[in-house]
């Protein structure tokens, strides 16, 4: 496999969502679940501008890249807040405890 | 014009309902005279717009690559079911105003009536299938809203929820078919469809048709779907006269008369209609004649007079079963009033706790004896004429079999028409004295309906006229009022059902002496109390639903990476999907 920069972007993304994944499957902390939600959404922005480069398309793609960045910071601070909030009121971050959606 | 007098019939009641929504409970008279006003002045012009049918749609809205355009097509069909929804429901309206008197949610009830009103007109003159979805699903949600309008009361919540999700399972039926229609057809137009039928592939057609079928059943409240119809009696009572017997329940019979020119070549269809018909006609007369409620028994009623229109349908006869659609949404409707008249009254529906209200009602008394006339089909009320023109086709095209389980329907109907006319009116008075013998407003629409069941029939020539110009695809030949009353008073069908008629009356006054049949047919009659057990079906399969999803919660277990595993596996398995694929 020749090593051409959209390849190596599309490496990096697919790294990006693997990681991302694996935490999320084994993590239990709510902080590091926001975390993780963090790697995976800069997988997509990497793959948003891989495929810019690649179709030619790149202000397209650049512009969405930056509003999935401003939409990501939100999720970002919601979720911790939210984390904030759960350690005050439940006295826990471990999502295994957190199971009140249990059918 | 059309194209404004469709716009008011629609648009009228719509806003009559946002006036009295915004108006407030605080205002009650002020809420009774904005909906009587609004719904009377839209009948007037669903009245107005039988000058202006037409086979052509007089507006359309463009709505788009994915809904197609939203037409309105006001064929004889179509507005002959707006007139009866507009008309039938402001009479509804009126009564309201005496029967609502002092409840204190008049505006969610107005309301959700005349969205109702707007909704059904809509149905009738919409010339795009997605629209007629659309305004189908309208009339089901008011439905069930009204059906449960009490809402402090389990069994209305029950009944609501049950008559939404029976209808529901034909609004599946009408949504999939219109889908199938687009992607074959290219629109959603109906007139398209029936133009260009032979584009549908044979099998596609015959799926399409008895889609349709399952949508009208569940919609007309016919065998084997007929369950909700009775428990819908929890409703207010001028909303089951204008819903549950005048207008909703026959968007069904409307459906499968509208789609018969493209579906009659399909074999098995229209004897499938002409069966459930039939069937739904003899086994509704037979739980009438058994029911001790007076609403659940013309509820009954309801879904054995909606049984001729569907023999109708399924003999050929598309005429004669929108002729009974009249004749049948006038006197049920008068029907359903006077018991509406008699129930608050008497402070009970049971028919044991009344009797001997001749005496004390004898308004009440003259105008459901009128009401019952047309029911059984006694010559002079419009009903005679509707069902022996239904019964003389039947007679005609029809298997024997099939017409004789119809005459049979005819002596059932004389007979629990009789008993319930008894139970009611003559005999010993058991309970306290009635408060009222019908109040102003209430006689004012009592009237008007007797008014009509004695003239309705007077209108079959005109109707038939519209019918046999704005229906290119329909089998209907003019002919004038005059001949077509001569054609149904010689012909023999006549005879043999006025004497089945006769008959079916004096099985109940020699009741007496046929005491000893009767005792031998408790058994049967308990049978028939119960529903035949339909309801054990319907209980059945919600039992099935409930230990699916006891075994499927398992699956929500709460923990977030399960939910995560989930997640990848969908993954993974759809990404390996596109692989294969490419």
């Amino acid at each position: 496999m020749n090593l051409s920069p959209i390849n190596i972007c599309l490496l990096g993304v697919t790294g990006l969502v693997a990681a991302g994944f694996y935490g999320l499957l084994t993590t239990r902390n709510l902080i590091k679940v926001v975390i993780m939600l963090q790697i995976l959404v800069k997988a997509a922005v990497l793959g948003l501008i891989a495929a810019g480069n690649a179709s030619g398309q790149q202000y397209l793609t650049q512009s969405m890249a930056i509003t999935v960045i401003v939409a990501d910071t939100i999720v970002a601070v919601i979720g911790m807040a939210f984390a904030i909030q759960i350690r005050r009121q439940v006295g826990t971050l471990d999502t295994n405890e957190l199971s009140s959606l249990r059918g | 014009m059309a194209t404004l007098l469709v716009l008011l019939t629609i648009g009228l009641p719509w806003i009559g309902a946002l006036f009295v929504l915004l108006t407030g409970d605080e205002h009650p008279k002020l809420q009774h005279a904005i909906a009587s006003i609004f719904s009377v002045a839209a009948g007037i012009s669903a009245i107005v717009l039988l000058w202006f049918t037409s086979d052509q749609s007089v507006l359309s809205i463009p709505m788009g690559s994915v809904f197609g355009v939203f037409t309105f097509l006001p064929d004889a069909l179509g507005v002959l079911l707006a007139v009866i929804a507009n008309t039938v429901g402001s009479l509804a309206v009126i009564f309201s105003i005496d029967y609502m008197r002092g409840n204190e949610q008049l505006g969610r009830y107005y309301a959700l009536v005349m969205f109702f009103i707007g909704a059904m007109a809509g149905l009738g003159i919409s010339g795009s299938l997605l629209l007629m979805f659309l305004f189908w699903e309208i009339t089901a949600f008011c439905s069930y809203a009204l059906i449960s309008f009490h809402n402090d009361d389990p069994k209305a919540v029950a009944a609501g929820i049950k008559a939404l999700i029976i209808t529901q399972l034909g609004g599946i039926g009408l949504l999939v078919g219109a889908l199938i229609i687009n992607s074959y057809v290219g629109s959603y137009q109906i007139s398209a469809f029936l133009a260009e039928v032979e584009v549908v592939p044979f099998n596609v057609l015959t799926l399409l048709a008895f889609c349709f079928l399952a949508a009208a059943i569940a919609k007309s409240a016919q065998v084997p779907l007929h369950t909700w119809l009775p428990d819908a009696m929890e409703a207010p009572t001028p909303v089951s006269a204008l819903i549950h017997a005048a207008t909703m329940v026959n968007a069904g019979v409307y459906l499968v008369a509208r789609f018969f020119p493209v579906f009659e070549v399909v074999p098995g269809w229209t004897t499938s209609v002409l069966v459930v018909g039939m069937l739904s006609a003899l086994l509704g007369a037979l739980m009438a004649l058994v029911a001790a409620d007076l609403k659940r028994a013309l509820a009954y009623s309801t879904i054995s007079q909606l049984g001729y229109m569907f023999f109708a349908v399924g003999v050929g006869a598309v005429f004669a079963s929108q002729f009974h659609l009249l004749s049948h949404a006038i006197f049920k409707a008068l029907l359903f009033l006077c018991a509406g008249a008699v129930i608050p009254a008497v402070g009970s529906r049971d028919m044991r706790q009344m009797g001997g209200l001749r005496k004390t009602m004898p308004f009440v008394y003259t105008v459901f004896v009128i009401g019952s006339l047309a029911l059984i089909g006694l010559p002079v009320a419009n009903g005679f004429f509707s069902k022996e023109l239904i019964l003389e086709e039947g007679f005609m095209h029809a298997p024997m079999w099939a017409y004789i389980g119809m005459l049979m329907g005819v002596g059932l109907t004389a007979l629990y028409v009789s008993r319930m006319v008894f139970m009611v009116f003559y005999g010993e008075r058991k309970g306290k004295k009635p408060i009222h013998d019908g109040l102003f407003w209430m006689r004012v629409s009592l009237v008007a309906l007797s008014f009509g069941v004695f003239t309705t029939w007077l209108l079959a020539g005109v109707l038939n006229d519209l019918m046999a110009q704005t229906l290119p695809f329909h089998d209907v030949h003019a002919i004038g009022t005059f001949k077509l009353v001569k054609e149904i008073a010689l012909a023999p069908a006549t005879w043999i059902s006025l004497a089945v008629i006769a008959l079916g009356i004096g099985i109940w006054i020699l009741r007496k002496s046929l005491a000893g049949i009767k005792d031998s047919l408790r058994p049967v009659a308990r049978l028939f109390e119960n529903g035949l057990g339909f309801e054990h079906l319907n209980q059945g399969i919600i039992n099935v639903t409930k230990n699916l999803s006891a075994v499927l919660h398992l699956t929500q277990t709460g923990q977030l990476n399960w939910n995560i595993l989930g997640i990848v596996g969908m993954l993974s398995v759809l990404l390996a999907l596109l692989f294969i694929g490419v």
